[in-house]
């Protein structure tokens, strides 16, 4: 008993020294002002200095990048000054822009969520960019809006206004290990069949270990768009704001996903938070999950072989593009805006948007940029990349209605119902569409 | 010469009385009307229309009687627990003298560490596969139990957690309490023939009664406002299928989830009343029993 407790206390200290260096290394990289922006104009948009302030919710490599990218853009405009301010999570974000949106204190660009935008919209927090983008200080000939791909063009459009740039966007990939594949003779899956194949022969013993085939990512009510879409269904309709998903499609998608929970062959990310984590001790023999956690599985793999392929078939081939974009707010001067636009075009140039990419797993967002040689050349020769940039032809955006919170979080409920208790495919699936509707409804 | 003292004191007042009318105060005024919006404009302060619409909300939603259900489980699951372990160990720690000071302090940790650190460790701890929890029940032929992914167990696990968290401070009260009680009535209980569980019972517990009350309403206050710890053990979530879902934690996902201000400030009053009549009652009670 001693003996617990002491270990106990070990672990909660070291827990506790871990906790505030992490946190002191965020406030160090809080503050990143930099150039002085005293010397006369050189852009002739804007000649007063203006201080851009940028919320984002970037960490570890992924804030590295982005902080000396904002040096460089820094240096470059004499008269803009981009802030970042590191905010914590995207819940600690989402809250702190709420907070100050109502203290009208709110920064003059932010990282976002298509479905917080249209809560922003709806109060009349952001600008619409449609005229700056179509103005004469828009994008440039060679580096066009058109390029960026249509599905992230799509998720910042709002009927005729355009409320974001897309800046990190990730897809959701099967991460799967290629040691265990190879060893027992399986390809990476290409259709629902071969994956449920490959989990099943893959449960088993391996050196001592009892695998599991599968893995899913805890937030499966998220995901389960794509399952559907997969199957060959609808899931919400965007524009009547109903619920479409309480079809044979979404109970072969429930189906599907429950058999495998069932019979042992696949199982959830439960405790240990993120996939990765089991995948990378070998645990499980795959999963899915966003393309964006390459980096972490990168970092704890060591010398386990492991790589990436597009997401399995069903009916159809699905797949959801997700992560967030920066969205500009109106609590702020005409010049501020200016120098914002300027700073969220800079992020993703062709070459910015393949550096950022190459650094986090990450996809670029411009066309040009995805069939560049500078990015076709590395992801040949870094497998993992391939899968996510294989996948633009067949790639969705999630719902993005008023009271998709309250509907993702509904539908969640139910479904742990399915994935930790016994509720049947069929009842779950009832339960979570009348569930969906009524927060769509209530939204309304 | 009163109308002068009383301008001082307001003055040496002022300062914690400015802080509490900013943070307190206002608050609670803000949010006692703005349970009442029926119809309004959050971020530029308009309300078309007052109403009950919030409270009627509430008093048809399933998600916030669960909320409710939960909450009221999770005071009774912690509340009586709390209390008897803090006041055994109390007393052990009271008759001991070697180290006393070593496991005040051991148990006490809990209490002055972060809620959010303390629940990762526990999250470990409460792991099916690889915590200690179920290794230990596994030496007493227990089968594995799914202690965060089970709508049965989150609950359990949630308040065993808050027991824990919950006992150092519980513990450094009852042990101010025993240290009160004057050795005289212990002597004359001995005197009489008391043995040890008379004297407990008729001694110690009766001299206790205002510091057991004390604790009572603090851990019942307290325990009504749990949101830490679940969002901490279950990451971000209200335990499986909202099995671990408390009226503060729907609150905060009303109020930052669905940015449905109304409700959650009616919510957020509904738990005010029930704290406030459960102390009520409480008062009522110490009144007619303690005697000393």
């Amino acid at each position: 008993m001693k003996k617990l407790s002491l270990l106990l206390f070990i672990m909660m200290v070291s827990v506790l020294i871990a906790a505030c260096s992490n946190s002191s290394n965020e406030s160090d990289t809080s503050n990143n002002s930099a150039t002085d922006t005293k010397e006369t104009a050189e852009t002739p948009e804007t000649t007063e200095p203006v201080e851009v302030e940028f919320w984002h919710a970037m960490s570890d490599t992924h804030e590295k990048w982005l902080e000396d990218a904002t040096a460089k853009f820094n240096e470059e405009h004499e008269n803009i000054t981009v802030k970042l301010v590191n905010q914590g999570s995207y819940g600690d974000l989402s809250q702190k822009l709420l907070a100050a949106a109502k203290a009208k204190t709110s920064p003059t660009i932010a990282q976002a969520y298509a479905e917080w935008m249209t809560d922003y919209d709806q109060n009349n927090l952001v600008v619409d960019l449609a005229p700056m983008i179509n103005g004469e200080n828009g994008f440039p000939a060679d580096q066009s809006y058109e390029d960026i791909s249509e599905v992230f063009r799509d998720d910042n459009t709002f009927g005729d206004k355009i409320l974001g740039l897309p800046f990190n966007k990730s897809s959701r990939v099967l991460f799967y290990n290629k040691t265990y594949f190879e060893d027992n003779g399986l390809t990476p899956p290409t259709t629902w069949d071969e994956l449920a194949t490959a989990a099943t022969t893959l449960t088993k013993e391996i050196d001592g270990k009892n695998v599991i085939g599968m893995g899913f990512e805890n937030g499966l009510g998220t995901e389960l768009s794509m399952w559907i879409e997969q199957a060959g269904g609808d899931f919400v309709d965007e524009k009547e704001g109903k619920v479409l998903f309480n079809s044979e499609a979404g109970l072969n998608a429930l189906t599907f996903i429950d058999t495998m929970l069932k019979d042992g062959t696949a199982r959830m990310a439960g405790e240990d938070g993120y996939m990765s984590g089991p995948f990378t001790r070998g645990d499980v023999g795959m999963y899915i999950g966003s393309s964006a956690g390459i980096a972490y599985v990168a970092k704890d793999a060591g010398d386990m072989q492991w790589s990436t392929t597009p997401l399995p078939k069903g009916v159809e081939q699905a797949a959801p593009f997700q992560g967030t974009n920066i969205t500009m707010f109106a609590n702020s001067t005409e010049a501020e805006q200016a120098g914002a636009f300027e700073y969220m075009k800079y992020l993703i140039t062709p070459e910015n948007t393949v550096d950022w990419a190459k650094t986090t797993g990450y996809l670029p967002v411009r066309e040009s940029a995805q069939q560049g040689a500078d990015w076709t050349s590395f992801i040949e020769e870094n497998e993992p990349f391939q899968a996510g940039n294989a996948q633009y032809a067949y790639g969705f955006i999630d719902v993005r209605l008023p009271g998709s919170f309250a509907m993702k979080n509904a539908m969640q409920v139910e479904l742990d119902k399915m994935l930790y208790e016994n509720a049947t495919p069929a009842d779950t699936l009832e339960a979570m569409s009348s569930k969906a509707q009524e927060a769509l409804d209530q939204a309304k | 010469m009163k109308l002068k003292d009383t301008a001082k004191a307001f003055l040496y007042l002022f300062p914690a009385l400015l802080i509490i009318g900013v943070f307190v105060i206002y608050p609670m005024i803000k949010s006692f009307l703005m349970s009442f919006y029926a119809d309004y404009d959050f971020f530029n302060d308009v309300v078309y229309r007052y109403g009950l619409d919030n409270f009627i909300y509430l008093w048809n939603d399933e998600v916030f009687h669960q909320a409710l259900r939960n909450t009221f489980i999770f005071v009774l699951g912690v509340v009586p627990i709390s209390i008897i372990l803090s006041l055994w160990i109390a007393l052990m720690l009271n008759s001991i003298t070697v180290l006393s000071k070593f496991f005040r302090t051991v148990y006490f940790i809990p209490f002055v560490t972060s809620v959010v650190a303390v629940s990762i460790v526990w999250r470990w701890i409460f792991h099916s596969n690889y915590g200690i929890m179920n290794y230990f029940l596994g030496l007493f032929g227990i089968d594995p139990i799914q202690w965060l992914t089970s709508t049965e167990w989150a609950m359990p696990a949630l308040i065993i957690l808050s027991i824990w968290k919950g006992l150092g401070y519980n513990i450094i009260i009852f042990l101010a309490g025993l240290q009160t009680i004057g050795d005289s009535y212990y002597n004359a209980a001995r005197i009489d023939g008391a043995n040890r569980w008379s004297r407990f019972i008729h001694v110690t517990l009766p001299q206790l009664a205002p510091t057991t009350f004390f604790i009572t309403i603090i851990s019942i206050i307290n325990s009504f406002k749990v949101f830490d710890e679940i969002y901490a053990l279950f990451d971000g979530q209200a335990g499986p299928s909202n099995s671990a879902l408390t009226v503060v934690y729907y609150v905060f996902n009303k109020f930052y989830g669905e940015w449905d201000f109304g409700v959650a400030s009616a919510a957020a009053y509904v738990l005010f009343l029930i704290i406030f009549i459960f102390t009520l009652i409480q008062f009522y009670i110490s009144k007619k029993k303690i005697t000393y």
